[in-house]
């Protein structure tokens, strides 16, 4: 074990946030030490963390099992094991923790004073372990452990800001729906105890059955898909991501959801082995749905960062048709496809997580300055905040997946992996297939969309309010943390064999097959970075070629018609001469048309309300549009009426308040228990 | 043939010719309604003006504004670029994938976009609002297309389609070549601002699109803007023309004189395709705007009918 190798550097990352835990409980009372001392410790972990991960990738070493703390009690023991899936999302949460915790330093000043930013970040940390040990978590036991542990400490940080009774209502939502979600992972886990007599994740499935399998599948796919807040199982994503303070939504919405990619990578392809095809074919059917949906739903938000999570439901839809064609292809034999696709899914997994995570600290620190969420008060900010600007347009343009960003790259890998899975040659599939290539262009195009409404509104134009107009900049150390992510997104854009090559051990650990060479190879700086299908792409060759075609533009230009001159001058307000900040365009004329079109999925209710006698000439309207999804008002809604209506009458029947009759149930259990011992 | 040679063609053959298909469509459209009309030649006329102006720009507006134009014409020539005018000169050190065509427009779009919420107009919003709602919906039916060329020719690759279109020889037309035709077409008059969809000729605010969004720029802003329009118009043209009607291949003779040949007709391709936009033009009026989620749904449907003829039935 030496001093650079991932294991040890991997016991360091622990002890290091377990520090500076305990360094926020000893400076609780000298807040803004703390905050220094605590944010820093935990920029050094994610460093230490990230570089354990890429000394694992880099040098290719064996997968390997570290046990750090055994107990007497059965099961109880913390087991790391630590493989190439492990390290590759270690890798993304040490990246993402290390912006992050750069960004809070400037962040948490707001806090000081009138928040207990002490607990605030024990919390933050525990958050980060926990997800920490989820990745690395050799056995079912301490993985079901972590996972709790992320849901609970997640809950009290997104209701942190808890006297706004929106963020109670969306923890409340989020703590349910977390549960449920663990319940089911749970069962699945006790599943496969009960037939493999061993909780190791590195054990055999094979002698789990097939039915069974079936069963396990069936129970990961909702116990993940709700903490990755696929649709239908979204309903609390919406609510708490922004309910949570900036950092936190970064962290919940770059990485936490992704655990669900990881749980379902881990449990289904390494664990269980990619069963039958139409495990598939539900991921790819949930995958669809969700993307589009959750893309609808973002293009018409007005809160900002209900936006983002909105898109990031969206995209949460795109990794599980990116799952969906692995198990589809690998269970079909096309061996390389699947690598493909899983190379496709692993890196929009990494690039989203940065972007994600870019674009909810920038809309963290327009509230910072703010002090609203709300797009229809914003405006301006680009003259008022013109770094978080400039950061901000990267994160959109990521996310976008317009060239030269990263977001491109792992959507034309995920179309190239559609475009090859056509190899399988099953009517009904190739039928999938092309819908699925259609949605996810269709959710490309109306992600650019939200994302040209959530700049243009809240950057561009005149500042709707007076919180807008009385902007500035916010810390530097804020900037910092947001422009190291989108560099990286400009980096793996330009250069997306960097990651590629990174990951390839990862694709050749899982499916026994490695990617295609012509998307892997040492070389920086070639012409066509990734080649595929007799066919290639090359963001740095085109932004190259756009740059140089820019410059003769001017050179052109200077040439015809001589030196540039401006003449600065009001809008054109067709000589009304009194153009006003209400007279924009605003956000929700701005998703209008979209909403018309797919009304079906968006349901509004407006209100229009005339004060004064006459109807002509009203003192004042009031004009109110309520927008509630089509799928929380028929489904939701009645199933929790229906809940709450089943429970006020067992009341009286069954929890009736009386000692006596929980006596009864309590023997009767021990009863039951005993009789089932006796006859097993 | 040489990367050099190839980059020089398309810059002559896209660039230089781009505005002289507005000029076509335009004097088409006059001698309809019996008027004499504008010289095919006018939009160069415009452009040389429009150049030597001042640029006139808003106070509300930002950097953004002033660096759009610079990269919507950048786009457009760098996806010109990716699409070649003939199959017997092809480049060897360029990859052009069909998919990031579109998404090197989109660049362009995404700017274009903001640059028209920029200013703080509502005519800019308006305009910026609607094109996101056509390109949205005109997507799946892009996707399609590509997919289904590109499973034909097994690549989604510009050079490799069309080589593969022009091998199939005298059997070009077919079920499949013409859905995805008329799919395209809708596709092109959609992403070129055309009647039925838009009409370019209109700055009424009820109706424009693309002209509202424009609406704010001046000067060499206003003719990068409206050159990298008709570039990308060429640019989608020649694609259509070259992936449906490969008519070169059937030039047998060899070297310059077969290179020259073929861009002759590929020459009268592009005026055929003109032609028909501007029949298309004068025979029908601009729809209502919310009837274009009909348009983009008929062009989804026959994209896909088109890959259900070939995938699912098996017949070209």
């Amino acid at each position: 074990m030496g001093m650079f190798e991932s294991d040890s550097l991997l016991c360091l990352t622990i002890i290091i946030y377990m520090t500076a835990a305990l360094v926020a409980l000893v400076f609780s009372g000298q807040q803004r030490i703390s905050i220094l001392l605590t944010q820093g410790l935990c920029m050094l972990a994610g460093l230490s963390g990230a570089a354990s991960a890429l000394v694992f990738l880099l040098s290719k070493e064996e997968a390997f099992h570290l046990n750090l703390f055994s107990s007497p009690i059965p099961f109880l023991s913390v087991d790391i094991a630590f493989d190439g899936l492990a390290a590759f999302f270690l890798l993304v949460l040490s990246m993402l923790v290390f912006c992050v915790s750069l960004y809070s330093i400037g962040y948490l000043s707001h806090y000081i004073g009138n928040r207990n930013v002490c607990a605030y970040q024990i919390l933050y940390v525990l958050f980060i372990l926990s997800m920490l040990l989820v990745f690395v978590a050799g056995n079912g036991i301490l993985f079901f452990m972590a996972w709790e542990a992320m849901a609970i400490v997640s809950y009290f940080l997104v209701v942190f800001e808890s006297e706004n009774p929106e963020t109670r209502k969306a923890g409340l939502i989020y703590i349910v729906m977390t549960n449920v979600s663990a319940a089911l992972v749970l069962v699945a886990l006790m599943l496969m105890y009960q037939y493999t007599g061993s909780f190791d994740l590195s054990h055999s499935a094979e002698q789990i059955p097939g039915n069974i399998k079936n069963v396990m599948f069936v129970l990961f796919l909702i116990g993940f898909g709700t903490k990755g807040g696929i649709a239908p199982l979204h309903v609390w994503l919406p609510r708490a991501h922004p309910a949570a303070p900036g950092p936190i939504s970064a962290l919940m919405s770059g990485i936490m959801i992704k655990t669900a990619i990881y749980g379902l990578l881990r449990f289904l392809l390494d664990y269980l082995g990619a069963g039958h095809a139409w495990w598939g074919y539900v991921l790819l059917a949930l995958g669809i749905f969700s993307a589009v949906m959750g893309v609808l739903y973002a293009f018409i938000s007005k809160n900002i960062k209900r936006m983002l999570a909105h898109s990031s439901v969206e995209n949460m839809g795109i990794l599980f048709i990116g799952v969906g064609i692995v198990l589809v292809s690998a269970a079909g034999g096309a061996k390389e496809v699947a690598a493909l696709a899983l190379m496709a899914t692993l890196l929009h997994c990494f690039f989203h997580a940065i972007y994600k995570g870019s674009l909810f600290l920038s809309v963290g620190s327009i509230h910072f300055a703010t002090h609203t969420k709300n797009m229809e008060e914003l405006g301006g900010l680009i003259k008022r905040m013109p770094v978080t600007a400039v950061l901000c347009l990267g994160g959109a343009l990521s996310i976008a997946a317009i060239v030269p960003f990263s977001g491109f790259v792992s959507e034309w890998l995920m179309y190239q992996s559609i475009f090859s899975s056509f190899v399988l040659g099953q009517a009904g599939l190739n039928i999938l297939l092309i819908i699925t290539a259609a949605a996810l262009a269709m959710a490309a195009a109306l992600s650019a969309g939200s994302m040209i409404k959530l700049y243009g509104i809240s950057f561009l134009g005149r500042p709707r309010s007076s919180f807008a107009e009385s902007a500035v900049e916010v810390p530097k150390a804020m900037n910092a943390g947001i422009g190291i992510l989108v560099s990286l997104s400009l980096l793996f854009g330009l250069f997306p064999r960097i990651a590629v090559n990174l990951l390839n051990g990862i694709v050749s650990d899982l499916l026994g097959v490695p990617i295609k060479d012509q998307l892997t190879g040492n070389v920086l700086l070639v012409s066509f970075p990734l080649h595929i299908n007799q066919n290639a792409i090359s963001p740095a060759l085109a932004l190259g070629l756009c740059v140089v075609v820019v410059l003769l533009t001017l050179l052109f230009l200077r040439g015809i018609g001589g030196k540039y001159s401006q003449r600065i001058y009001g809008t054109w307000d067709c000589g009304f001469k009194a153009l006003t900040p209400r007279m924009q365009y605003s956000g929700r004329a701005f998703s209008k048309p979209i909403k018309i079109v797919f009304r079906m999925f968006i349901k509004s209710t407006r209100e229009l309300k005339l004060v004064g006698d006459a109807v002509y000439h009203p003192e004042s309207i009031e004009y109110n549009v309520k927008t509630e999804s089509a799928l929380e008002k028929n489904v939701y809604l009645p199933f929790i009426r229906g809940v709450s209506a089943l429970s006020e009458k067992l009341k009286f029947m069954i929890q009736t308040g009386s000692v006596h009759a929980y006596l009864l149930y309590i023997f009767a259990a021990v009863l039951v228990l005993m009789l089932y011992n006796r006859v097993n | 043939m040489s990367t050099i040679t190839y980059l020089l063609l398309q810059i002559v053959m896209i660039i230089l010719l781009a505005p002289l298909v507005n000029g076509v469509i335009g004097k088409i459209k006059a001698l309809t309604q019996k008027r004499t009309g504008a010289p095919v030649l006018q939009m160069y006329f415009d452009l040389h003006k429009l150049m030597q102006k001042s640029a006139v720009v808003s106070d509300v507006s930002s950097w953004i504004f002033r660096v759009t134009p610079y990269i919507v014409f950048g786009t457009a020539v760098v996806a010109a670029m990716l699409v070649p005018v003939s199959v017997r000169i092809l480049p060897d050190s360029i990859p052009g994938d069909m998919i990031m065509l579109f998404y090197i427009l989109a660049l362009g779009r995404f700017f274009i976009c903001l640059a028209a919420l920029d200013t703080g107009s509502a005519f800019g919003g308006m305009g910026s609002s609607r094109e996101v709602m056509i390109s949205s919906l005109i997507e799946p039916s892009v996707i399609v297309v590509i997919f289904t060329l590109g499973l034909i020719s097994k690549s989604t690759s510009v050079f490799i389609i069309m080589e593969t279109m022009a091998q199939r020889g005298s059997s070009f037309i077919g079920p499949v070549t013409i859905l995805l035709f008329l799919a395209m077409l809708m596709i092109l008059i959609a992403e070129t601002s055309r009647i039925p969809i838009d009409d370019p000729a209109t700055h009424l605010e009820l109706t424009m699109v693309h002209e509202a969004m424009i609406l704010e720029y001046s000067g060499r802003h206003l003719a990068l803007m409206e050159f990298g329009a008709v570039i990308k118009q060429m640019m989608l043209m020649t694609l259509m023309v070259n992936i449906f009607l490969p008519l070169e291949s059937f030039v047998t003779v060899a070297g310059f004189p077969g290179v020259a040949l073929s861009l002759l007709i590929y020459l009268g391709k592009m005026l055929v395709l003109t032609v028909i936009i501007a029949l298309i033009e004068v025979n029908t009026v601009k729809v209502r705007f919310f009837s274009i989620p009909n348009l983009a749904a008929l062009s989804f449907i026959l994209a896909f009918l088109g890959f259900m003829q070939y995938f699912v039935l098996g017949r070209s």
